[in-house]
């Protein structure tokens, strides 16, 4: 298999092989993409009509990569008498330049061909190929090859355009050139990825910010994104490292929505380059202590798109916050439901909780009141359609079997949920960290009631309930004989009892008994849980347990951050810390950028950790997962106007500096150092 | 000129207090086309009310769908984002009235309550 290069700008992104080649391919999204759509699935260069392989790739920007190429297979004497150079950059559409340099001493011929070709495939029609309902017709122009394609309204075009002297035909573009002794000839080629609205424009002109962005700008605005972020200064190389690369991929993941004219936070390249309620909110959890700004409209547009109505085939209902969204072809004709589509049991809870973390660091309380109703349909979803058995537990079970998600919690893959025999339980699933995030985000519902809505009473009901959730929680979920909670509840109330990392969820929430946080820590930490890289989705000794199971064994950047988080809550700062270290050790082998997940098998094992095979990277919510660790071992906590500051670096890790930490406060620093003496891994 | 679409404006006003809970004020010009005419509608939105007008007037956001496919918003027979999702419903100008605007769009004929799913996947009368 190739090696492949992507370069992205919020959703817009290119995947080729390591020649900048694209090939139609079935299993892994290749190609150029944008809002969903696969705009050119065929982009082959040949020279005198042999492919090129590739002597380097100069792939240190998001945005922009170099390809420098030689005619034939690799041998071990390479003696090309032409070179030939691709450097392409996206940017809303695709540029790409073609050097060919002739290394003889007299002039020569070349044919350089480009053949071209789109699907225009949904993202969705990748893994499963179907034959398209619309129609593409190539289109030839002066210097331009338009691929048009329609399916009643829906209209998108990639056109391509170039300088002479190509010769364009309906499947590509051939040069032929004559280039001088020692000289060089270029060429470019721009594509622009047009998509239509009813009166025939792109619909991206009519929206209040364009969609295009071109290269200058994006480095602009990287660059000033990443000015603004809190400076580290640190000994710990490997967090200097992966801090960098986070912000970095952080700034590239933003994209402008095509229908709402907004700002957000794209999930994780390649398959979920759109908005994700569960991952827009983790991450924006995240990165407020960083960059609180990128928080608002993420929490604008998830209010905005608040379920209204009931509505079985999106699995949606009044007061949800929506699970995701998409602009494709089979989100608009109703093939898929992500228009949006609500098929998730977290995202209402989390909401709540963003906005009152939101508030605590940030001091925004004109947000808070302006999203009042949102927050209060939010809290009521959690007592009304949330808790479908009336047991007072948030449960899921999908009212669309065809295209919806049976596991409706962040591990939703079908074999997420399990006994710890292996068993799957029935639906509705009540799993544990549903409940936590719900005693949560009734608790933090209950301090804006009472600082933000004058509604004291509400407050007060909200606290009752919270405290009579955690009463119940901690009774029916907790096995006493293993001393961890169970994974789930089935629809009998039997307890699901699989080890898993969701019990780390529950020490972020607080809805665990005092008593019992310390054998929750310890099972965390333990051998069946935590492989030396970090906790494990699922305990190694459990039924379903397979170290490169997607939910099943993996161990999660994001899940680990999270943990951390919440022992941390519980004054394990020890534990978060090994977690910290743990994290960072990794993310080294992956050059800072932490992938979405990678493989269970034992540290002593592998010595590394192994990518999880199609794992997404950059991803927002992994990328977020530095900056969260940075937090924890700062021990940085808003109260009031101030900010708490408790470092506990890790052994090991020197001296960690973050200045200008924005807030309430304005800006302040903070300053942490191991215990001198500390040796790693006590 | 639908039923339906006369009924769904005439009742905006009293069902706004519930619907329209957001500190938002704007106008929608909603443009209801049908061959070669087209119907101009203006909703004026604002905290708890609604004011509705057969006119056009100069508006924050212009919202455009054929009647057919407008019954069927205002009768749960449809959805507005995959509308324009699909390019059959086009609209510009400020986005969070459209959001607004759809939250006045019922469920579908067929919707269930998740709870009576739930209860009825485990065999459980009410």
């Amino acid at each position: 298999m190739n090696e492949r290069v992507s370069i992205l700008d919020g959703n817009t992104f290119l995947v080729s092989d390591e020649r900048g080649n694209i090939e139609p391919s079935f299993d892994f999204p290749t190609g150029l993409f944008s809002f969903d759509t696969r705009f050119i699935s065929n982009w082959v260069l040949t020279l005198n009509g042999e492919k090129l392989h590739a002597l380097s790739i100069d792939d240190s920007l998001s945005y922009r990569t170099r390809f420098f190429l030689v005619p034939g297979e690799p041998t071990h004497y390479l003696d090309a008498k032409v070179s030939v150079i691709r450097s392409r950059s996206i940017g809303g559409s695709f540029d790409e330049e073609l050097t060919l340099l002739n290394h003889a001493d007299q002039a020569a011929e070349f044919v350089l061909r480009l053949d071209i070709g789109s699907d225009f495939a949904d993202l969705f029609e990748i893994k499963h190929q179907r034959q398209k309902k619309g129609h593409t017709v190539p289109r030839i122009a002066d210097n331009e090859l338009r691929l048009v394609y329609r399916r009643e309204g829906f209209h998108r075009e990639a056109v391509i355009s170039t300088g002479p002297p190509a010769e364009i035909d309906e499947a590509g573009i051939t040069y032929r050139v004559v280039v001088g002794p020692h000289g060089e000839w270029t060429t470019r080629l721009h594509v622009a990825t047009n998509i239509y609205g009813a009166r025939g424009e792109d619909i991206r002109s009519t929206l209040p910010l364009g969609g295009h962005r071109s290269v200058e700008e994006i480095h602009v605005e990287q660059n000033e994104l990443i000015a603004r972020a809190p400076k580290l200064a640190c000994d710990c190389e490997p967090l200097a490292g992966a801090y960098r690369r986070s912000l970095n991929d952080l700034a590239a993941l933003r994209y402008e929505s095509i229908t709402l004219g907004v700002r957000l936070l794209a999930a994780g390249l390649p398959w979920f380059m759109t908005l994700f309620g569960r991952d827009s909110i983790f991450t924006s959890l995240q990165i407020l202590p960083f960059l609180p700004e990128l928080v608002p409209p993420t929490l604008l547009m998830l209010a905005g798109l608040q379920g209204s109505r009931l509505d079985d085939f999106r699995d949606e209902e009044p007061g949800k916050i929506l699970h995701e969204l998409r602009y494709g072809e089979t989100a608009g004709f109703e093939e898929q439901p992500h228009s949006p589509y609500y098929g998730s049991a977290d995202s209402t809870a989390l909401f709540v909780i963003l906005i009152d973390e939101y508030e605590r660091w940030t001091g925004d309380g004109n947000l808070v009141r302006m999203l009042e109703p949102e927050t209060r349909a939010a809290l009521a979803w959690l007592d009304t359609y949330g808790d479908l058995l009336g047991t007072g537990y948030i449960s899921y079970l999908t009212r669309n079997p065809e295209t919806g998600l049976q596991n409706q919690c962040w591990k939703d893959s079908w074999d997420a949920v399990s006994f710890s025999d292996g068993r799957l339980p029935a639906f509705p699933r009540a799993t544990c960290e549903l409940q936590g995030y719900a005693y949560d985000a009734r608790l933090r519902g209950a301090r804006l009631a009472r600082t933000f809505w004058q509604d004291p009473a509400y407050a007060d009901r909200l606290e009752r309930e919270a405290a009579a959730l955690k009463e119940r929680f901690n009774r029916d979920f907790w096995i006493h004989d293993r001393e961890y909670y169970a994974l789930a509840l089935d629809p009998d109330g039997r307890q699901v009892d699989a080890l898993s990392s969701n019990i780390g969820h529950l020490l972020w929430s607080g809805i665990v008994d005092e008593s019992r946080a310390a054998a929750v820590a310890r099972h965390l930490l333990g051998p069946r849980l935590f492989s030396g890289w970090g906790v494990r989705t699922l305990a190694d000794d459990q039924g379903r347990y397979n170290p490169i199971g997607y939910h099943v064994g993996t161990v999660w950047p994001f899940d680990n951050s999270i943990i951390a988080w919440g022992l941390w809550k519980y004054g394990f700062r020890e534990e978060a810390g090994e977690i910290c270290e743990a994290m960072l050790s990794a993310s080294r082998f992956f050059e800072g950028r932490l992938p979405e997940a990678f493989a269970g098998y034992e540290r002593s094992l592998t010595d590394y950790p192994v990518e999880y095979p199609t794992a997404c990277s950059p991803q927002a919510w992994s990328a977020g997962t530095p900056l969260l660790l940075m937090r924890v071992m700062l021990g940085l906590e808003p109260q009031g106007e101030h900010l708490i500051i408790d470092p506990a670096v890790p052994p090991g890790m020197g001296r960690l500096e973050l200045l200008d930490i924005p807030g309430r406060w304005g800006r302040v620093d903070a300053l942490g150092r191991s215990r001198s003496g500390g040796r790693r891994g006590q | 000129m639908g039923e339906a679409i006369e009924r769904f404006f005439a009742t905006l006003p009293a069902r706004a207090p519930a619907v329209l809970r957001n500190p938002i004020h704007g106008t929608l010009q909603v443009d209801l086309t049908r061959e070669n005419r087209t119907e101009h509608w203006f909703v004026e939105l604002s905290p708890g009310s609604v004011r509705v007008l057969r006119e056009q007037l100069p508006a924050d956001a212009t919202f455009t769908v054929s009647m057919d496919l407008f019954e069927r918003l205002v009768t749960g027979r449809a959805a507005g984002m995959a509308a324009v999702l699909r390019n059959e419903a086009t609209f510009s100008g400020n986005v969070a009235l459209f959001l607004l605007f759809r939250r006045f769009f019922p469920d579908p004929p067929s919707a269930r309550d998740p709870r009576e799913t739930a209860r009825a996947h485990l065999g459980r009368s009410g």
